[in-house]
């Protein structure tokens, strides 16, 4: 089943895939290239704002001179106004270079996460399914946001303090060649130190996010469930594991911190021997007469100069890596193939009216070996409605995601007015018990299913289900920010809202999943009346979690272990005394138990 | 704990007396590390000076051993105080966080009311984190102050006039830095939120998906994704501008201040009141007090954050209880008569209710408000505004809110399932006291009786499957049954639940109806529900309406009698 893409992880899993360092090189080339003359400029005004800074040594050193010779005060005069000139000729080009150094890496980071997100929301549902929901959100959320932070924080640093450091170093050279070989024997301490740092630095901060990932869910667990907490008097436990976590955390944060003050005090090492040997350069140098005093101490100032630039850059290091390996995981879906989209003609005639759709040989398995459907064969007329009945685990939500074409059937075939259904489609529409609630105004929300829509067609659509009551109730009306972050909506809102949205989407073949399940015993009439309306000259097929349902559609389906035992209207079908004819049973005694 | 009057400043100070020797530790050996900082432009100095302009080989010698003798105690003291500092820190976030999620699972409640647990969470990880952080906050600051009086004795020991340029205008440099790149400081915090709102979107549309799929709505929302992105660059290209400029003019106006003071430490040097060597330290230390000083601006913000954080914190630890205290222990062995007085909240309007010792009650309600309400009053989630409620006789109000959880257990419709196996959660408190090897035939029983053991069935490991966060893994049908399980396997002498089998067939939850029945025989138990196959079983069914009892008799009887149960009940 594996392909060679795909990474299975020990829990069974086959992660979406990660793209390869060349690979992702190249994505940011591509992402890059149209801005060429961007990046050109940037980095050019970014070299020269550094290379004029570093002027400020040599005349300081000048003034040192100055004094040296003992020549007249007005000779300082020259030294001065030169200084403050490259202080505002820094100040300028630097803030220039850097805005546009950042307009170009914002604008490639922008065109890689709309990428993302399109390629994300077109991959197949079985693909996501089979790599966890997780997967796919820590991109989204994690990955996205670390590398929005490196290019914003740490690119636009470790450019110029990389840039610092080699025209620092280049201008040690200009002063005196050797003072350069001075400052270089720092270098192999600081490599061999921040090879070290990575190395340990990688997996010990992944560990630590993995800890505070814990610890978060623990936290997350055991504060949502304070009332279980408190009704079956599992504080001790609960404490106990909180305990623990955030104690793992903790310590792991320690280790951390450790490793890095470890690491400073390698640089220190560094920073004393480059320090000493440019010192003791100067000193040999101004003794064979090839340097003044003040290039001495410009040289000295120079080396000074350089710490702040080298730590920053080696401690970026870790960001960029971390960066990285997050653009990486982007790349990797990005370069996903998209779904082959099946030529079928986009000008369909829906003046026909509802299609029919037809089921032929249909079976289907999640894991080889354990079918859910076994050759299901069934039809539903234009406009009829069809109920789904059977016991939790019988097939009908897989049977209802077939038909919705989120899944292909391994064999048989689905035929919904002469297209084979699939995810792109506008066939078929389908509403599940599982809601979400796009967040943002409550119009934004509908008019994703209809983006064109004018108000007054979402305000009828939300009175059809029966919901403008309670929109129009809302702090800001139908302009109310809702879902995460905003304000929030009951279940049995969202599903209403879910209704909704299906009105709008107007598909001419509906599916509907439980979609009033969850609605405690008490809401769930209001939410059925909803779903009725929803339904009214749509071909449908509901899974039907009420009898009542059942009884109110044209025909009804029993699917048992994946099998289509019973087929025909309520009333044929509790003549048949058959499985049906005994739910029924079921169900009406518990409403009339008074029978004897 | 939170006598009511705890505020924000008294977590402060908790937090920082509680790690006081690791702040004080870390103070010290972080003045020692500035001092050496500070040091090393002088030293610098003193070599060119001495042995540089010198020619002194023993001198060069002789300082370049000092400079390394500075560079061991300035290493070691600051590896040892950012220890110190970052352990105080992290230890002073933990006992905080420890202390919320105290205060969250007392037993008299109160903490998490009106408050997401998103949020929650929140105040016990990132504000712990914030209010610990003041910890090191006030050690850098330490640390600063010191820095700036090394340099300030060091600068007028070189000169009173260059020590004095130096010492005033450093302030009036940052200061004027701050005022200047205030409005942009201020405009790019405003960009920055709207930027980071993309990520948010792109989020929340992923975690959309199936819906999206569901409508065929990708289109529509990668267009409204496209536009949204784009309305964020042009914020966060604004703000990246803003930053930038704000870089450049802090970079000018330092740059500007060198000159000054090489303007003037020249002619002092030339006129002979300055040594060479003073006049390289003087520049070096005019740098080098730009970092403490620096710091002080960061101290501030991280102190101002610290505040706001232990200003939620302490909101979470002083919340009032939800209900009263009461000491008594509960009569054993407990009847499980409980009478229920005028009470008064929420969807109840002065119900008296008597649920008889040993029988299977049924509760129905037209409005799902008085159901919560009821559940709320015997959980002791919630005091009734008035009226009373009393177990054997004696109100709960003078019990002790953890003995009574253990006689009247309250399963709520929307109880938690916690992350970990499916059989952990039906025997929760079997981690501390393994081995009760006794207990198994009982927690087999209680899943055979919710059917809880068909959904175990079908888990690919049993009973050890992990039901994975908040038990998302498992479809509606399959956690109801395993919350009921846990339900039953408790064995309280008095259990209500409510709800069980909303999401559960027709089928399976007829023979729940009957496993409940059975397994609870001869206990106190009351099932609040409209779902007739429960109400079918029970020995009596209280009709409430109207936040009163409306009608009351067996299920058969009421169906045939009343129309108001029946529109409830037979919808």
């Amino acid at each position: 089943m594996t392909t060679e893409d795909i990474r299975t992880t020990d829990s069974g899993r086959a992660l979406l895939p990660t793209a390869t360092p060349a690979r992702t090189r190249a994505a940011v080339r591509e992402l890059l290239r149209p801005q060429r003359g961007l990046a050109f400029a940037g980095f050019g005004l970014m070299v020269v704002a550094t290379a004029v800074g570093l002027l400020t040594q040599p005349l300081l050193g000048h003034i040192v001179d100055v004094v040296t010779e003992h020549r007249s005060p007005d000779a300082l005069t020259l030294p001065v106004v030169a200084l403050a000139g490259v202080a505002v000729v820094q100040g300028v080009t630097t803030a220039l270079g850097m805005s546009l150094v950042s307009r170009l890496g914002e604008t490639a980071l922008a065109r890689l996460r709309e990428l993302f997100v399109e390629r994300a929301l077109s991959l197949p549902l079985d693909r996501i399914e089979k790599a966890g929901s997780g997967d796919l959100n820590s991109r989204v959320t994690r990955d996205v946001s670390r590398v929005a932070d490196a290019v914003r924080g740490a690119l636009p640093e470790l450019a110029r303090s990389a840039l610092s450091i080699v025209l620092t170093l280049g201008a040690l050279a200009l002063l005196d060649w050797r003072f350069l070989l001075a400052a270089l024997i720092a270098v192999p301490v600081q490599a061999h130190t921040a090879r070290w740092y990575v190395r340990n630095a990688v997996p010990l901060y992944a560990k630590e996010r993995i800890a505070t990932g814990t610890q978060q869910q623990q936290l997350l667990d055991t504060i949502g469930g304070a009332r279980t907490v408190r009704a079956y008097r599992l504080q001790k436990g609960h404490t106990r594991q909180v305990t623990e976590r955030s104690r793992a955390a903790v310590e792991l944060t320690m280790s951390g911190v450790r490793l890095m003050l470890r690491f400073y005090s390698r640089l220190h090492i560094a920073e004393y021997l480059g320090l000493s040997a440019v010192l003791v350069t100067g000193f040999l140098l101004v003794r064979d007469g090839s340097a003044s005093v003040g290039t001495a101490t410009a040289a000295a100032l120079y080396f000074h100069s350089l710490f702040g630039p080298v730590n920053t850059a080696l401690v970026l290091l870790d960001d960029a890596q971390s960066a990285t390996a997050g653009l990486a995981r982007l790349v990797g879906v990005v370069d996903e193939p998209a779904p082959v989209a099946a030529a079928r003609a986009d000008d369909r005639t829906t003046a026909a009216g509802p299609p029919s759709v037809t089921l032929t040989g249909v079976s289907h398995a999640y894991v080889a070996g354990r079918p859910v459907l076994h050759d299901v064969d069934l039809e539903i007329r234009p406009k009829e409605r069809v109920a789904l009945v059977g016991t939790t685990g019988a097939g009908k939500t897989t049977l209802a995601k077939l038909v919705a074409g989120l899944h292909r059937p391994q064999a048989g075939r689905i035929d919904v007015g002469g297209e084979e259904p699939d995810e792109a489609g506008q066939l078929v529409g389908l509403v599940t018990q599982e809601v979400h609630v796009f967040a943002g105004p409550l119009v934004d929300d509908l008019r994703l299913a209809r983006p064109d829509a004018h108000i007054e067609e979402l305000r009828e659509a939300l009175e059809t289900v029966g919901a403008l009551g309670w929109a129009e109730a809302l702090p800001e009306g139908l302009d109310t920010v809702v879902g995460d972050g905003g304000h929030r909506l009951t279940a049995d809102r969202a599903q209403q809202l879910a209704l909704a949205r299906l009105l709008l989407a107007d598909p001419p073949v509906v599916v509907l999943d439980e979609a009033t399940a969850e609605a405690g015993s008490s809401g769930a009439r209001q939410l059925d009346e909803a779903a009725e309306q929803a339904l009214r000259g749509r071909t449908a097929l509901v899974v039907a979690h009420r009898l009542s349902q059942a009884a109110s559609a044209d025909r009804v389906v029993v699917l048992s272990d994946g099998r289509v035992v019973e087929n025909g209207t309520h009333d044929e079908l509790l003549a048949a005394r058959g499985q049906y004819a005994a739910l029924w049973q079921a169900w009406s005694d518990s409403r009339s138990s008074s029978t004897p | 704990m939170g006598a009511g009057e705890l505020s924000g400043r008294d977590v402060l100070a908790r937090s920082v007396k509680g790690q006081l020797r690791r702040v004080a530790l870390g103070s010290a050996l972080g003045c020692v590390h500035q001092l050496g900082e500070a040091l090393v432009p002088v030293l610098i100095g003193v070599v060119i000076d001495q042995a540089v302009a010198g020619q002194d080989a023993g001198r060069l010698a002789l300082w370049l051993g000092v400079l390394a003798l500075m560079y061991v105690t300035l290493s070691w003291s600051f590896r040892l105080g950012a220890k110190a500092g970052e352990r105080g820190a992290e230890e002073a976030a933990h006992t905080l966080r420890l202390a919320i999620v105290g205060r969250v699972l007392d037993a008299r409640g109160g903490a998490e009311d009106g408050r997401l647990p998103g949020e929650l969470a929140n105040v016990a990880t990132e504000d712990a984190k914030r209010v610990g952080a003041v910890n090191m906050a006030l050690m850098s600051g330490i640390w600063a102050i010191a820095g700036v009086a090394v340099s300030a004795v060091a600068l007028l020991l070189i000169s009173v006039t260059l020590g004095l340029i130096v010492l005033l205008g450093t302030p009036v440099l940052l200061w004027l830095g701050h005022l200047l790149s205030k409005p942009l400081e201020r405009r790019s915090e405003a960009e920055q939120d709207r930027a980071a709102h993309a990520s948010g979107v792109a989020a929340d549309l992923v975690a959309g998906l199936r819906v999206l799929k569901g409508l065929g709505a990708q289109q529509a929302a990668v267009e409204r994704y496209r536009r949204t992105s784009r309305i964020s660059l042009a914020a966060t290209l604004r703000s990246a501008r803003a930053e930038s400029w704000q870089t450049g003019l802090v970079l000018a106006l330092t740059g500007g201040f060198i000159a000054l003071i090489a303007l003037v430490g020249g002619r002092l040097a030339l006129n002979g009141s300055l040594t060479l060597g003073q006049l390289v330290s003087a520049v070096g230390l005019a740098l080098f007090l730009l970092g403490p000083l620096e710091t002080f601006a960061w101290v501030n913000a991280e102190l101002a954050q610290g505040r706001a954080s232990a200003a939620r914190v302490a909101e979470v630890l002083a919340a009032g209880p939800a209900v009263v205290d009461g000491d008594d222990p509960v009569a054993e062995p407990v009847r499980g008569d409980l009478r229920l007085r005028g009470v008064r909240l929420g969807g109840l309007d002065g119900l008296d209710l008597d649920l008889r010792a040993g029988q299977l009650t049924g509760i129905a309600v037209t409005d799902p408000a008085g159901a919560e309400a009821l559940l709320r009053c015997l959980g002791r989630e919630t005091d009734p505004e008035s009226g009373s409620v009393e177990l054997d006789g004696v109100p709960l109000t003078r019990l002790d809110p953890t003995g009574l959880r253990a006689a009247v257990l309250v399963a709520a419709h929307d109880a938690a399932l916690f992350e970990g196996s499916l059989a952990a959660n039906v025997t929760p408190e079997e981690e501390s006291s393994s081995g009760a090897d006794g207990d198994r035939p009982l927690t087999e029983r209680a899943m055979a009786a919710a059917r809880a053991d068909e959904v175990a069935e079908s888990l690919p490991y049993g009973t050890d499957t992990g039901v994975g966060e908040g038990g998302r893994s498992l479809s509606g049908g399959q956690r109801q049954r395993v919350l009921l399980a846990r339900a039953l396997r408790a064995g309280a002498p008095v259990l209500v639940v409510h709800d069980p089998t909303t999401a559960v067939d027709t089928v399976t939850e007829a023979r729940i109806a009957e496993g409940l029945r059975e397994f609870r025989q001869g206990r106190t138990t009351i099932v609040v529900t409209n779902s007739p196959a429960l109400l079918a079983v029970t020995d009596h069914v209280i009709l409430l309406d109207a936040g009163r009892v409306g009608a009351e008799g067996t299920h058969a009887d009421l169906v045939r009698t009343d129309a108001t149960y029946r529109t409830a009940v037979l919808a």
